[in-house]
């Protein structure tokens, strides 16, 4: 009779605990990423309406927007971007795709193929830009010698880091880009090549072979088989691919640092790099917060977009079923 | 066993929690509550120079070896009291570290090295301690140099850093490349220029590119602008970029880069202009005074080569007369202009042992210890009118420098603007567009531009 309400008691905390556990479980994940993720994201919004003054932060309402408007460099900047994404992931994954076809055909030594592809993914991008910076340095790099020779290059030769932008054709949007542009998307595909080709490979083994046998029998060609079977079955993780590629070449800022320093002039100054330079060479953490704040709202843009794309064509169509 | 599982994994999250929010372990040298009055403290700096690295093809070897000579001389002249160790820091982002860290109320140093470009900057961050009245009561303080004490205070008049050297900017030449001496106006320059051009070879190297932020205003280009007249400011904080005198000094950067006066090299960014000047193919290159550490090594236009690949080619080429250092051109009736700035020491808000910091920078404006720092870490002429006279500024290099310094206006290239690295990105943005991007754009126009964008954020 004593002991019945202290089993009660016990059993009622066992169950609370046994409910609860899972949040325990989950706690520290949860601190962390409060801690690493949503504070600084907050922190951001809070920077980007105050500016520092000498006697501590004053709040400036929209100004930091403003002012970032007002910047010349910044619709520069956004056309920049907007070159180097559109040609860094097309490349990459044209290029991916390709190597992947190529690997996935288990020639001999693909295993070697494989591992020597995945070299460039292991150098840090600041290296990898140092490397092709030091290449086609004006009259000094490996290769001025053969890019500067009018004979191959007329008129002048080809100074890829200093030579100017060609005239635009679509008023002050930055197309056609400057060489160095079209170096930089170079050299970050050559890095990001071996990841995109990885996972590409990964999916491409995961199509059913019966698939693509009963395809061929049907009378498809090659390219008919890639463009009708393959493809359509490797669009989610195409998607993903094409997603990491956009949010890296968004938020990168090494390679362009030790490539091109945003230049010739501002003709490779993305805006990366010009969140770096307002933020870490000009300490205006309150514009740079600002900028910061849109960066982000494209990157979540992005990655809203992505996950709609991927469950439609996850989920079964009518049809099909 | 279900029930011991769950107090199990609770046991260990308690713990592991926990052990997170423990005392960090005591570190050598840190504070404690019952310390002893005797104990030694840990004197904390932040340089651009590390005296771990012995490399002797390192840029910054001067530095380096400074510091790996005068650690133990100051631990043994302050024995038994303070204890230095010192933090490399990367020169290009050790301000930024520094504001990051005072802001946040994260680790500082005690001593700050700096240059006077970066107070402002301070000033606006809240980053430095005013050092005014610790400052005037010391015995150093009546024979520094105006200027320099000038360029160390923020706008509201307090001083924010000690000056200790000063570094100017000159030109150096290759002698034989101008067998007529260097040139004295715009006019004689774009001649021998030309001249030099019929053999294959470059007039001058410069810094001309938009890296680091625009970094090359604050080098050739003010030297440039500043000989013409040119100022960057009307000394309220309004930047003044667009003025007949910058606009004829922007027009004869033009010519030179327009008729293949300088190499394409300008262009490239991170300080790969002196390639042109270490094999001669340009004949002269403007530059700061401390720029003779890091353009080595050397070939002569007569073939001798300076091989040891550190500061001493340079100083050896000019010992040797191969190189000579000139005053930048100027139009009649002006005076060459140069850029300028201080190297010295802060001492940032927050700083645990400020009281070290105070004994360094007294021992450091000692007169074997202020030569010493102001020849090695400073780079440039002292600011203790003490010092000018040491026997390690009369070298044929020193001597030589001080009498293009004579002949020159040199004064900082911001004048009374605040934000320092917006400045110069756009005014440098702006230069590069009309010397090079488009040689047929309207300088005053662009130069226009620029100002306005600024003074919109004042």
């Amino acid at each position: 009779m004593i002991q019945a309400p202290q089993a009660t008691k016990r059993s009622k905390l066992q169950r609370w605990l046994q409910r609860s556990l899972p949040f325990w479980l989950l706690l520290p994940t949860v601190v962390i990423l409060l801690t690493v993720q949503v504070y600084p994201a907050l922190y951001t919004v809070w920077l980007s309406f105050h500016d520092r003054e000498p006697q501590g932060w004053v709040y400036v309402g929209a100004q930091n927007f403003e002012r970032l408007f007002g910047m010349g460099l910044f619709a520069e900047s956004v056309g920049h971007t907007l070159v180097f994404l559109v040609g860094f992931a097309s490349l990459t994954l044209v290029l991916g795709f390709v190597i992947a076809l190529l690997l996935n055909r288990r020639l001999r030594f693909s295993g070697l193929y494989v591992t020597l592809l995945f070299i460039p993914w292991i150098i840090a991008d600041i290296i990898v830009g140092i490397v092709f910076r030091l290449l086609v340095v004006p009259d000094y790099g490996l290769f001025s010698g053969i890019l500067q020779n009018p004979a191959l290059f007329p008129p002048d030769g080809l100074s890829v880091l200093t030579a100017v932008p060609p005239r635009p054709w679509f008023g002050d949007f930055p197309f056609p880009p400057a060489p160095a542009m079209i170096y930089l998307i170079l050299a970050s595909t050559w890095r990001a090549l071996p990841f995109v080709t990885l996972l590409l490979l990964a999916a491409m083994q995961t199509v059913p072979n019966e698939v693509l046998e009963s395809s061929r029998i049907d009378g498809a060609n090659s390219r008919q088989v890639i463009r009708y079977v393959m493809i359509p079955l490797m669009l989610p993780t195409i998607v993903v691919a094409l997603f990491s590629l956009t949010l890296s070449g968004m938020n990168g800022v090494g390679m362009v640092f030790s490539l091109t320093g945003g230049g010739p002039g501002s003709s490779t100054e993305v805006l990366s790099y010009m969140l770096y330079s307002i933020g870490w060479r000009q300490l205006e953490f309150g514009r740079a917060g600002a900028l910061a704040l849109l960066i982000g709202l494209v990157n979540w843009g992005l990655i809203a977009g992505t996950l709609r794309v991927t469950r439609a064509h996850g989920e079964p169509s009518g049809e099909e079923q | 066993m279900k029930r011991f599982s769950t107090w199990t994994a609770l046991v260990l999250l308690l713990a592991v929690t926990l052990s997170g929010c423990a005392m960090p372990a005591p570190t050598p040298g840190a504070e404690s509550d019952g310390q002893d009055a005797t104990e030694i403290k840990d004197f904390v700096t932040w340089y651009q120079y590390d005296q771990n690295n012995e490399d002797p093809a390192s840029d910054e070897r001067v530095g380096n070896e400074y510091l790996r000579d005068t650690v133990p001389l100051f631990n043994e002249a302050f024995a038994g009291k303070w204890n230095w160790v010192n933090q490399p820091k990367a020169w290009d982002q050790m301000a930024a570290e520094l504001v990051a860290a005072v802001q946040a109320g994260g680790d500082v140093p005690d001593l700050f090295h700096t240059g006077s470009g970066n107070v402002t900057l301070f000033y606006k961050n809240g980053v430095m301690q005013d050092l005014t009245e610790w400052a005037s009561a010391q015995s150093w303080y009546a024979d520094l140099d105006a200027h320099a004490l000038e360029a160390c205070k923020g706008p509201d008049g307090a001083l924010y850093c000690i000056p200790v050297a000063q570094q100017p900017q000159l030109v150096y030449v290759w002698k034989d490349r101008f067998p007529d001496g260097f040139p004295k106006t715009p006019d004689e320059f774009l001649a021998a220029a030309a001249s030099l051009k019929e053999q294959g070879l470059y007039a001058i190297t410069f810094f001309g590119s938009t890296a680091f932020d625009g970094e090359g205003l604050t080098r050739a280009v003010w030297t440039a602008l500043s000989s013409f007249g040119g100022v960057l400011d009307d000394g309220e904080g309004n930047m003044t970029l667009n003025t007949p005198e910058n606009v004829a000094a922007v027009e004869f950067l033009r010519t030179i880069v327009q008729n293949g006066y300088a190499p394409e090299i300008i262009f490239a960014g991170n300080w790969q202009e002196e390639e042109a000047f270490k094999d001669a193919s340009a004949g002269s290159f403007p530059t700061g005074l401390f720029g003779y550490r890091y353009v080595n090594p050397l070939t002569a236009p007569n073939g001798t080569e300076y091989t040891k690949g550190n500061e001493e080619d340079m100083l050896d080429a000019i010992t040797a007369g191969d190189v000579i250092l000139a005053p930048f051109v100027a139009p009649e009736g002006e005076t060459p202009g140069c850029g300028t700035a201080v190297s010295g020491f802060g001492i940032p808000v927050g700083a645990k042992n400020a009281e070290a910091a105070k004994d360094y920078i007294n021992w450091i404006m000692e007169p074997g210890q202020n030569a010493d720092w102001v020849l090695r870490p400073g780079g440039g002429f002292p600011v203790l009118s003490a010092t000018q006279s040491a026997e390690q500024f009369q070298s044929p290099f020193y001597l030589e420098a001080a009498e293009v310094i004579a002949q020159s206006a040199c004064s900082p290239w911001y004048g009374s603007l605040e934000r320092l690295a917006e400045a110069k990105k756009l005014g440098m943005a702006a230069i590069y567009k009309v010397i090079k991007e488009d040689p047929t754009a309207d300088i005053a126009a662009e130069l226009q531009a620029a100002q306005d964008e600024y003074n919109a954020g004042n």
